[in-house]
């Protein structure tokens, strides 16, 4: 494809193609500037310009030709002969001389030689230096920040391409005349260089995208193509194993896990069936893709795709329902009250009780009673997947001097009753040996009971004057006052306990460090 | 290049005499000038012609008419002149002089 243009040459109108207008106007200047010496020169001129006319009707007519392309024009400037043979077949015997300076040299891109879109290529030719140079200048420039990226788009937009064979001449500084025209049509030819299909910048930045693809990104995309399908692949397989764990092939205490333990016990084969597909679906049309763009498969038949897709969508609604199902069973919110009132001591310890607790029912499971006599067994606190914090400990200044643990216990549910139910279900036992207060770090739950922000609050009241000494294990459970808001003299900083007393402004440091004292006032 | 010199312009005369030749038989149209001219082998190239048909008739020797023509606009045609004539008839003498002191010189020389 060719943009054509209609000029008019002793007086007839003829379409001629781009290229060969340049071509033709070249010709045409050439022989004005030599005939120009002549007193006739216009009718010379007149004459070549109708002859040439005529020859170009000739050719329209004879091949059927729609419009005139740059062959043609190379046999007429054949036929017609060049500036250089009438000047030897004239007899003036001063010898005409063209100003065979080279041209003025203009900006333009050289699409034909550039690498991407011909910046570096078009700077080259107008200062004269070695593309390569410029292009590692404008490598290190990107590799320094990026901004020879911007530069490179914003240059790419302001200078405009080298596209007609007048400004390829220009950009090259080479005399815009016939002999100029004539190599540079033949260096084009032995290049084999094409006329590259004139655009808008985008449609030109997307085709020099494809070229770059097409050649040497290739391997580039083949070899990112190959990573993305061996990662998903990888993930699919994790997805498949991940799913059949949950599934209950290798274990079938998941439900005890967090996520899944907020959710109904009946849901939870389908909403793992659905988050499974959720993830699967597109990572196998992710690969399937890879596949097609970068090694050429064959397209998913459009069935298969539709299919998947109505598969992916299906598990989306699904997903997307039991979700709502199991948040709206979070709607009501309540709480348990329970006030456990303590003996007088000067001196309160509060400890961390983490010795498992098990029901009468489990201790017949494990077999506790027989093989573990005597020995007590650790709750492991740092599994994976435990539901969020449950136990709060606060320690307030107690206001009728009467020293108290208010438990507190609350639940959410998808009604009232529910939220109620959920609530009295916990279980939570302090244990008061004399001065010792034992906390246990987490509710205690039948199996089945589902995950429904059951929370326990203890509220430790004591008054004025009374000592307190906090293990260090309570600080995850208290909601102020933990160890490293106390710092401690030198030596009981490594003690595993913490000796606060109450005041009437709360808690205080029993032997804080002298030094930050002093820093405060 | 001497050599080419010399027939440059050898050429040179004997292509203006063949072009006056050609218009004498009677009204021509330039490019039928160039394809009696290509059959005699002596044009090079069309556009040598233009300037020599300019000079002629600036010369007096050559005069030219507009013709309509079938197949885009008119066309001009080349007629000689009573000069012309004159000259060509000059023209015939020192072409059979020449010719004569070409082939005498061959003869002499074997």
């Amino acid at each position: 494809m060719k943009k054509t243009l209609n000029i008019n040459i002793g007086n007839s109108i003829i379409h001629i193609e781009e290229d060969a207008y340049e071509a033709l106007t070249i010709y045409l200047n050439d022989i004005k500037a030599h005939f120009a010496r002549n007193a006739d020169d216009f009718e010379i001129v007149t004459d070549i310009e109708n002859r040439i006319a005529e020859m170009f009707r000739e050719i329209l007519t004879g091949q059927q030709k729609q419009a005139i392309g740059i062959n043609d024009v190379q046999q007429i400037i054949t036929q017609m002969g060049t500036v250089k043979d009438f000047e030897s077949s004239e007899d003036e015997p001063e010898q005409f001389v063209p100003p065979h300076t080279p041209g003025v040299k203009r900006l333009y891109r050289d699409i034909d030689n550039g690498m991407v879109a011909g910046v570096c290529a078009g700077l080259g030719h107008y200062l004269d230096i070695e593309a390569r140079w410029i292009r590692l200048i404008a490598l290190l420039s990107i590799l320094a920040g990026g901004a020879g990226i911007l530069a490179y788009l914003v240059t790419w937009i302001i200078i405009p391409r080298a596209q007609t064979r007048s400004e390829k001449m220009y950009m090259k500084g080479e005399a815009v005349n016939l002999q100029g025209f004539i190599r540079n049509f033949q260096e084009e030819l032995e290049n084999h260089h094409l006329f590259k299909q004139s655009g808008t910048f985008i449609s030109e930045f997307l085709s020099v995208t494809g070229n770059f693809l097409g050649g040497t990104g290739k391997v580039i995309l083949k070899i990112t193509a190959g990573f993305i399908i061996f990662m998903c692949g990888v993930m699919l397989v994790s997805a498949i194993m991940t799913g059949a764990v949950f599934f209950g092939v290798f274990d079938t205490a998941t439900n005890e896990i967090f996520p899944l333990s907020m959710v109904n016990d009946s849901y939870v084969p389908w909403l793992l069936l659905s988050g499974f597909t959720l993830i699967a679906v597109p990572l196998l049309a992710l690969i399937l893709f890879s596949i097609r763009v970068a090694f050429n498969g064959r397209p998913v038949h459009r069935s298969v795709s539709f299919g998947l897709l109505i598969i992916w969508l299906f598990a989306i609604g699904s997903t997307a329902y039991m979700v709502a199902k199991t948040v709206s069973d979070f709607k009501e919110h309540t709480e348990i009250t329970q006030v456990n009132p303590l003996k007088a001591y000067q001196t309160y310890s509060l400890e961390l009780d983490n010795y498992k607790t098990f029901s009468h029912q489990d201790s017949i499971t494990y077999q506790i009673a027989g093989t573990h006599k005597g020995r007590v067994i650790l709750d492991d606190d740092d599994r994976p997947f435990q539901e969020p914090d449950n136990v709060n400990i606060r320690i307030e200044k107690s206001l009728d001097g009467k020293y108290a643990v208010v438990q507190t216990m609350g639940a959410n549910g998808k009604t009232f009753g529910d939220a109620l139910s959920n609530a009295q279900a916990i279980k939570y036992d302090f244990l008061q040996q004399d001065s010792v207060l034992k906390f246990s770090s987490k509710p205690h739950m039948d199996q089945r009971t589902k995950w429904r922000n059951q929370e326990v609050t203890l509220t430790v009241k004591m008054p004025v004057g009374t000592s307190l000494i906090i293990s260090k294990k309570l600080n995850q459970y208290l909601s102020s006052y933990r160890s490293w808001d106390c710092e401690q003299v030198e030596e009981k900083e490594n003690e595993p306990f913490v000796e606060w007393i109450m005041t009437e402004n709360g808690l205080k440091c029993k032997y804080e460090k002298p030094g930050k004292d002093q820093e405060e006032h | 290049m001497i050599a080419e010199n010399t027939q440059t312009q050898m050429r040179k005369g004997i292509l203006e005499y063949c072009v006056l030749l050609i218009i004498s038989r009677g009204e021509i149209y330039a490019s039928d000038i160039i394809a009696e001219l290509k059959q005699a082998r002596l044009l090079v190239v069309e556009g040598t012609l233009y300037p020599l048909l300019t000079r002629l008739k600036n010369n007096g020797l050559l005069s030219y008419n507009w013709v309509e023509s079938t197949s885009g606009p008119p066309r001009k045609y080349y007629v000689i002149t009573e000069l012309g004539s004159t000259m060509v008839q000059q023209l015939d003498t020192t072409w059979q002089e020449l010719s004569y002191a070409i082939e005498t010189s061959k003869q002499t020389k074997k």
